[in-house]
């Protein structure tokens, strides 16, 4: 069955005053309803553009965006009611503790339960009690995303939303984003991280120089995906065993140590190193465009 | 909106408080010394000899040492009106010009709040602060002038007080409407409103002995400020009520430049 679109543009464009470039050039896509939409793209493609155009930050040059079949401009104060917000790099009032913040923006938009609210809270838990400009990074980041959450949106626009946090704090974040998906929540999420993205999101899109260039299930971009391990051994390494897997190939090794890549599962890889005597294995950061780029190219030759 | 106008006033509660003390102690220390002035006759006609454009820079009566004349040079034509514009250029200039710089605007119109309703929020709070400062000019003018035995009658005070209190707000309506426009233009209504205030000041002073100022003078609002005439009883609610209806001509074409511009990020 396919939901309704939450998200859709329309030949979205926008040209910033005294610019000769076109920070986003005709973006047409449609987010479904209950969908995790992943935007991904490097710095300056037009993502933040993307989402200050949702919010009504910022007018497009041509063509228009509705959220739940309401134009963003036109129809923006109902639509924010319906909307949970996080920018990518979140300001605060930073004389405000966080109770104060709390207070202050559900007295602007009441929240539906003081309950689920608290419950953020307690799952995050930031320091609620310091004024904000005396908190780190990552307190501010969840406060930040407690405060998009708090009024329980049927979408969610995130920008960069795990930045500064801790891994710990990012799972308690991935599984807000599934309860949220759970309960019918639409969630577009801006991000640069591949990895991310795959463990939170059902399809992506990729933008590059203010254009969607591709877009991709999920699951298809998964198993497309290279990833680059390094591998060290307490004894010699397998290197004719991991030949002979298929979907792998070592790139360079050394009597101990093994760099790998693995497309798609690494059910084969797992089961060999299982038997052998393994002291570390590190997962490269991957190149996200360029992994991107890769996967969509193949899909276009096939 | 009224989340917005208590966290505003919140905010500010300490730069309110000491403009109320600095506006009470400067109106008490003033107006308490006139009895020390007026008996100086020596004096009053040195300063009767300084030429006229010297005499009207400071008085829109051309007397110093009459109670009216004095309230008017020392306290309502240049003093209190270059505070209180002080006060408003800078409210103006921020209420909402600083939560854009400090990205905070961001948070508030993520909510369902409109531009138009957060521009009332922001210009309720100025109006507020500059309506409570007001309420000490004029409290501390009233009964200074009544334990300083100046013989004038204490509504003429009031009403001297409530005229530069409406010039205030005109220059705070200018400036935050500058600031409406967008990129810089936080700086830029500071600069451009105090040249108002300031500017006009000297042209509509100086337009009684320079003719040619005085077309230009026309487009002062100093021009229309007259407290001398309000201290001596002769007032006309017509330049009030302009300069009253300019503030919110202003703040309309604020709402229109706001409402569909784009934020800063």
């Amino acid at each position: 069955m396919t939901s309704l679109p939450a998200i859709e543009t329309f030949g979205l464009t926008k040209r910033y005053a005294k610019s000769r470039h076109l920070a986003l050039n005709n973006l047409n896509l449609a987010v479904r309803s209950g969908e995790i939409y992943g935007f991904l793209g490097p710095n300056g493609a037009g993502k933040t553009t993307t989402i200050r155009l949702l919010m009504n930050f910022i007018q497009p040059t041509t063509g228009h965006a509705t959220i739940l079949n309401q134009d963003v401009v036109r129809q923006s104060i109902d639509i924010h009611g319906h909307i949970g917000y996080l920018p990518g790099e979140i300001a605060l009032y930073s004389k405000m503790t966080g109770n104060q913040l709390f207070d202050y923006l559900a007295g602007l938009q009441p929240v539906k339960s003081t309950q689920y609210l608290r419950g953020l809270i307690s799952r995050f838990q930031p320091d609620t009690k310091k004024k904000i400009n005396e908190l780190s990074k990552g307190n501010r980041q969840k406060l930040g995303i407690i405060q998009a959450f708090m009024h329980q949106p049927d979408v969610l626009i995130l920008d960069e939303p795990t930045s500064g946090l801790d891994p710990l704090m990012q799972e308690v974040f991935y599984e807000l984003v599934r309860e949220t998906k759970a309960r019918g929540g639409t969630i577009f999420v801006s991000s640069h991280n591949l990895t991310e993205v795959q463990k939170m999101c059902d399809r992506v899109g990729f933008v590059r120089g203010g254009k969607l260039i591709a877009e991709q299930d999920i699951n298809d971009l998964s198993q497309s995906t290279i990833q680059t391990y390094d591998i060290a051994f307490a004894g010699e390494a397998p290197i004719s065993k991991l030949k002979q897997l298929n979907h792998i190939k070592v790139i360079s090794n050394t009597p101990h140590h093994v760099t790998v890549t693995v497309r798609g599962e690494l059910k084969n890889l797992l089961s060999l190193l299982g038997r052998c005597d393994v002291v570390s294995i590190e997962h490269r950061d991957i190149n996200l465009e360029d992994e991107f780029l890769k996967f969509y190219k193949g899909d276009k030759e096939r | 909106m009224m989340p917005i106008v208590r966290w505003t006033l919140w905010q500010r509660r300490w730069s309110l408080l000491w403009w109320c003390l600095g506006v009470a102690c400067l109106i008490i220390l003033t107006i308490s010394l006139y009895p020390a002035f007026h008996d100086q006759n020596a004096l009053n006609q040195q300063l009767s000899q300084l030429p006229q454009a010297a005499k009207s820079l400071f008085s829109d009566t051309g007397d110093f040492f009459s109670p009216q004349g004095y309230l008017s040079s020392q306290v309502f034509y240049l003093t209190l009106p270059l505070l209180l514009s002080v006060l408003t250029i800078g409210m103006g200039s921020s209420l909402i010009a600083r939560e854009e710089d400090d990205g905070t605007l961001e948070l508030l119109l993520s909510r369902s709040i409109s531009r138009g309703r957060l521009l009332v929020a922001k210009a309720f709070s100025g109006l507020i602060i500059l309506i409570i400062v007001g309420a000490v000019v004029v409290i501390s003018s009233v009964l200074t002038a009544k334990f300083a035995h100046i013989n004038i009658p204490l509504l003429n005070i009031a009403v001297a007080s409530l005229l530069t209190i409406n010039l205030a707000l005109l220059f705070g309506s200018i400036a935050m409407t500058v600031t409406m426009f967008g990129r810089s233009a936080r700086i830029a209504s500071i600069g451009f409103t105090a040249l108002i205030a300031f500017g006009g000041y000297i042209v509509a002073s100086l337009a009684g002995v320079a003719r040619w100022l005085v077309w230009p003078a026309k487009f002062s609002p100093y021009h229309y400020f007259s407290p001398g005439d309000a201290l001596y009883g002769h007032f006309g609610w017509q330049n009030p009520a302009g300069m009253l209806a300019a503030s919110l001509i202003l703040m309309f074409i604020a709402w229109l430049a706001f409402r569909r511009r784009d934020l800063r990020g």
